[in-house]
């Protein structure tokens, strides 16, 4: 994946661009929201990592300059402001993702990829069938069979599993899962979403020899892949 | 404001002790003029009587008895005020001459005075009337009395006592009814003061005391009121700068060992990767206690609010509740939600109130024993208010400790050690509660504990 990162803090730049680069990816650095605005504009990046407070052009007024010429590159926020109000903005004008610092490089990767991923389901036609391996999901009938048979799944158990699979082989954190299955941005003390997981698999992964919902440790689940 | 309450005031019992004092010493001063004045009358009417004897025998050793009985009758005919009264008896105590038929019965006083009451004619009506008189012997043993009565100047004095009584009943009566008003007036005061005061601790810590009077010790109170808490405000804000900046400027460094610690993990066999693994799982919990630090904070300072104004509470509590039953259910717990058919809506934040009732939930779970249960409830209350409940069978929590719950870092002490947690759940709580302008009350379950969260509710368009 190429990646963009426009932040002007160069400890954090560097640090990220590292980590980019162990996992894989291609990522260039910018470091002030004009410059970062014209090397997006030339369309050669799978996403952008953008941070909100830079010298010369607000990352979110990149952001939406960027929107406004018809660009569709995702683009991830990252920034010191954690309010609701700050994320509500960020995402308001465009922006695909918001990460508050300090983050987890993990957290990082795994939002990542799935934009990325996501950008690419676009332009296929909208799936009415999901499939990872022996498990399949009728989106229609709603109904799962992991190797021919009917599972019954709990409506959550279901809307997380359909997550898993809409993002089946990537990396999915805890918080991602809050966000998009249970609908809230909050910091769960203890580990519940283990413990839907946890009840998930039994459901889908007992008496078969090879399990399928993973736990990546120190990130979080991985739906399939290896 | 009561009387009773006027009258008890430090104002109104001070004016009543001087109003009593002063007239008392007024009252004392006029008695001693009074008596000064009326000793100094009787002894010049002692003189005058004396005098009077005088002219007497003079007029008996010139003219005779014949001489006398002329002056007595031109004494008699002329048109004084404050006349003498005479009688001239014999050796026999029979009248001679003069204008008393005969001597009274008389009280004796000292040195040959003597003292009587007797009718004069005053309007046709016999009134009676104090005469003070003295005999003195004329020669040829006759005798001559001379007496002249003091009425008007009893009546004249009695006139100045019932003034003066008067007069201090009027002072006591005017001075007390003023001092009560000075009194209500200064109360009316210092009930605004405390009212005010009672305003800024509970709700308004930005609140100011009103300065309103011109000039004396009330506004200069108020003014030192307020300069005492503009000092206790910005201690305040100076305590919680410096443990956000900690907490703030510890999160970036702790961050980045976390990520280091993760690269380090992907070099290590599976038995160092689980040391990494403990390690990183501290970072974490470390990272967590600084964020929720600095959530507090943030939502303590206030700022920007933008609330969804008709958040649907059943449905939120329904996604908490769910979210922690199999937790719950993992524990052998039973989670129980009420909502009957309730549709209490609110202005909020749903993350932040999904954060609240996730936290009491927690802690719900975290405490209560298996086979207990938990009742999370929600009632609408009059006028337009939310009540969310969430009640368990734990152990609770000790009336003394309930407010010492809230503070930061503060742990039960029965709990440190046993339950993982870094004590910010509650003050997490207290501050989501208090930025949506609602209350938090902590009971007893009988047995357990009953956090009752009480917030501004949003009457549903019908």
């Amino acid at each position: 994946m190429k990646i963009l990162l426009v932040e002007d803090d160069r400890a954090v730049g560097e640090f990220i661009v590292s980590e980019l680069a162990d996992a894989g990816h291609e990522c260039t650095h910018i470091s002030d929201g004009e410059n970062g605005l014209s090397a997006a504009r030339s369309n050669d990046f799978d996403a952008l990592v953008v941070d909100r407070m830079l010298p010369r052009l607000d990352g979110l007024e990149l952001i939406r300059s960027l929107r406004a010429g018809g660009q569709l590159t995702p683009v991830l926020v990252l920034s010191a402001l954690g309010d609701v109000d700050d994320r509500v903005q960020g995402l308001h004008c465009g922006a695909d993702d918001y990460l508050v610092k300090p983050f987890a490089m993990a957290e990082l990767l795994a939002r990542l990829e799935i934009l990325y991923r996501r950008a690419g389901q676009r332009l296929v036609d909208v799936p009415t069938r999901l499939c990872v391996e022996d498990l399949e999901m009728d989106l229609l009938s709603q109904e799962v069979r992991r190797a021919g048979e009917l599972l019954g799944l709990q409506p959550r158990e279901y809307r997380l599993l359909e997550y898993l699979m809409r993002n089946a082989g990537q990396v999915v954190t805890r918080a991602m899962l809050l966000e998009h299955v249970w609908g809230y941005h909050f910091d769960p003390q203890t580990n519940v979403i283990d413990v839907h997981v946890s009840r998930l698999r039994q459901k889908i992964d007992r008496g078969f020899t090879r399990p399928l919902l993973l736990t990546v440790r120190g990130a979080g689940y991985r739906l399939g892949g290896d | 404001m009561r009387l009773a309450d006027v009258l008890k005031s430090l104002t109104f019992r001070y004016i009543a002790k001087y109003v009593t004092t002063l007239s008392a010493a007024v009252f004392l001063l006029l008695a001693i003029l009074y008596s000064y004045f009326s000793y100094g009358y009787f002894t010049e009417l002692r003189e005058a009587i004396v005098d009077e004897l005088d002219s007497l025998q003079l007029v008996y050793r010139g003219q005779g008895l014949g001489g006398l009985e002329q002056y007595l009758n031109d004494q008699h005919n002329l048109p004084t005020m404050g006349r003498y009264s005479y009688l001239i008896v014999d050796q026999q105590d029979r009248k001679i001459a003069g204008d008393l038929a005969q001597l009274p019965r008389y009280r004796e006083f000292s040195d040959g005075w003597v003292g009587f009451q007797m009718a004069l004619l005053n309007w046709g009506e016999p009134v009676d009337v104090d005469f003070l008189a003295r005999q003195e012997p004329l020669g040829d043993g006759y005798v001559a009395i001379v007496a002249r009565n003091y009425a008007d100047a009893v009546a004249g004095m009695g006139l100045v006592f019932n003034t003066l009584f008067r007069a201090m009943i009027a002072t006591l009566l005017l001075g007390i009814a003023g001092g009560f008003f000075s009194a209500a007036t200064a109360l009316k005061r210092f009930e605004k003061l405390n009212i005010e005061l009672a305003d800024i601790v509970r709700h308004n810590s930005r609140q100011r005391l009103s300065v309103e009077d011109k000039k004396g010790y009330p506004r200069e109170m108020a003014q030192a009121m307020n300069q005492m808490l503009d000092q206790i405000a910005s201690l305040m804000q100076g305590v919680k700068r410096v443990s956000d900046n900690i907490a703030h400027d510890l999160r970036t460094p702790l961050t980045r060992i976390r990520n280091h610690l993760s690269q380090l993990r992907a070099r290590l066999d599976p038995a160092g990767q689980d040391d990494i693994d403990r390690v990183i799982e501290e970072c974490d919990g470390l990272l967590s206690s600084f964020n929720a630090l600095l959530r507090i904070s943030a939502l303590e300072s206030g700022g920007s609010t933008t609330f969804n104004s008709g958040l649907f509470l059943p449905g939120l509590l329904a996604d908490v509740v769910e979210l922690y039953e199999p937790v719950a259910s993992d524990k052998g717990v039973t989670l129980r939600l009420r909502v009957g058919n309730d549709t209490a809506q609110c202005a909020g934040d749903s993350d932040l109130l999904f954060q609240m009732c996730a936290n009491l939930l927690d802690n719900a779970i975290k405490y209560t024993p298996a086979n207990g249960h938990i009742d999370v409830t929600l009632a609408t209350r009059e006028p337009a208010a939310v009540e969310i409940t969430v009640a368990d069978t734990g152990p609770g929590i000790d009336a003394g400790e309930r407010e010492s719950v809230f503070r930061r870092f503060y742990r039960v002490e029965s709990s440190r050690g046993e339950q993982p947690g870094h004590g910010l759940g509650l003050s997490l709580v207290q501050a989501i509660v208090h930025y949506h302008h609602g209350a938090i009350t902590l009971a007893d379950n009988e047995p357990g504990l009953r956090v009752v969260v009480q917030l501004p509710g949003v009457i549903p368009p019908a």
